[in-house]
């Protein structure tokens, strides 16, 4: 008898390399893609990330950061930096020093424009949260003479908050995600990641899973 | 030259040593980042590890030349 619906395999073979292009997570339909920049906001599989004491079977499932919108602020405030000398060049704020210490003063000027822009760069680029088929890790990124690193088990986690308010968080769709532990650290807080709502998802679904593992004896 | 009174010293030469002393604190500072940018790579890996390292040795020596050409022509 002629099928009357058959479903279409429209998708294309997947590749030895592309293996893991097919694992899917609970919850979420399927990975598309594992493309992966160093400065991704939300990730899922990245390539190549790794972090201190990380299991050698264990799996990064999503790779989060501050939504890139966050970084406007510094960025208008480092632009205003740099361009403020030659701006103000016109002006005789500096005529009352020699040449020399004017110089001077204007490369003090510009380091602390490259201080401030460094600090900041570095505060949104290292201040990540990982989330493995094992753990959640969050680096946090403080400052440069303090910073947090946080880890919890899955089966830790006992409650998972999204927080997404205001008009720019709702336009951007970025958000907090605080969850509470019963380890040591009973908080932690992803602070600005997008997709809030996925990621809370994926942790549900992977709890869930790490329960189900549980059950069957299946625990790492 | 400005000359203050009572110790008879160049009031230029005294805010040189300010400015050498904010560089010298600068250049700590500097050698902060360059640390903690090793420290933070040991701790995660997302790959942009060597430019990263490139702009932090290239702020300490920044700071450094800037400190030595202050010496120089202060």
């Amino acid at each position: 008898m002629a099928d009357i619906f058959v479903a279409g395999n429209k998708e294309k073979p997947i590749g030895k390399d592309e293996k893991r292009l097919d694992y899917r997570i609970p919850g979420i339909k399927k990975v598309k893609g594992r493309f992966y920049s160093p400065f991704s906001s939300f990730c899922y599989f990245p390539l190549g990330v790794k972090f201190v004491s990380k299991d050698p079977e264990e799996e990064i499932v999503l790779f989060l950061r501050r939504h890139w919108i966050t970084n406007v602020g510094w960025i208008m405030v480092s632009l205003i930096l740099l361009f403020a000398p030659m701006v103000l060049s016109g002006f005789p704020i500096l005529s009352f020093l020699p040449d020399s210490f004017q110089f001077i003063a204007v490369a003090i000027w510009y380091m602390i424009a490259v201080a401030y822009t460094l600090e900041s760069f570095l505060g949104w680029f290292f201040n990540v949260c990982i989330i493995t088929d094992e753990r959640v890790f969050d680096v946090d990124f403080i400052n440069l003479i303090y910073r947090e690193i946080t880890d919890a088990d899955l089966d830790q986690i006992q409650d998972v908050t999204v927080r997404l308010g205001g008009a720019i968080r709702t336009i951007f769709n970025y958000g907090d995600v605080i969850i509470q532990t019963a380890g040591e650290v009973p908080r932690i807080e992803f602070t600005a990641i997008p997709n809030p709502d996925k990621a809370a998802k994926i942790l549900r679904e992977l709890r869930v899973e790490e329960e189900v593992e549980k059950m069957e004896g299946r625990v790492r | 030259m400005e000359t203050i009174p009572l110790i008879n010293v160049s009031v230029w030469l005294i805010v040189k040593i300010f400015v050498l002393f904010a560089l010298g604190l600068y250049i700590i500072f500097a050698a902060v980042v360059v640390k903690q940018v090793g420290l933070m790579i040991k701790t995660i890996e997302v790959g942009f590890e060597a430019p990263i390292k490139f702009v932090a040795w290239g702020h300490l020596l920044f700071a450094v030349g800037i400190f030595v050409l202050a010496i120089i022509i202060l």
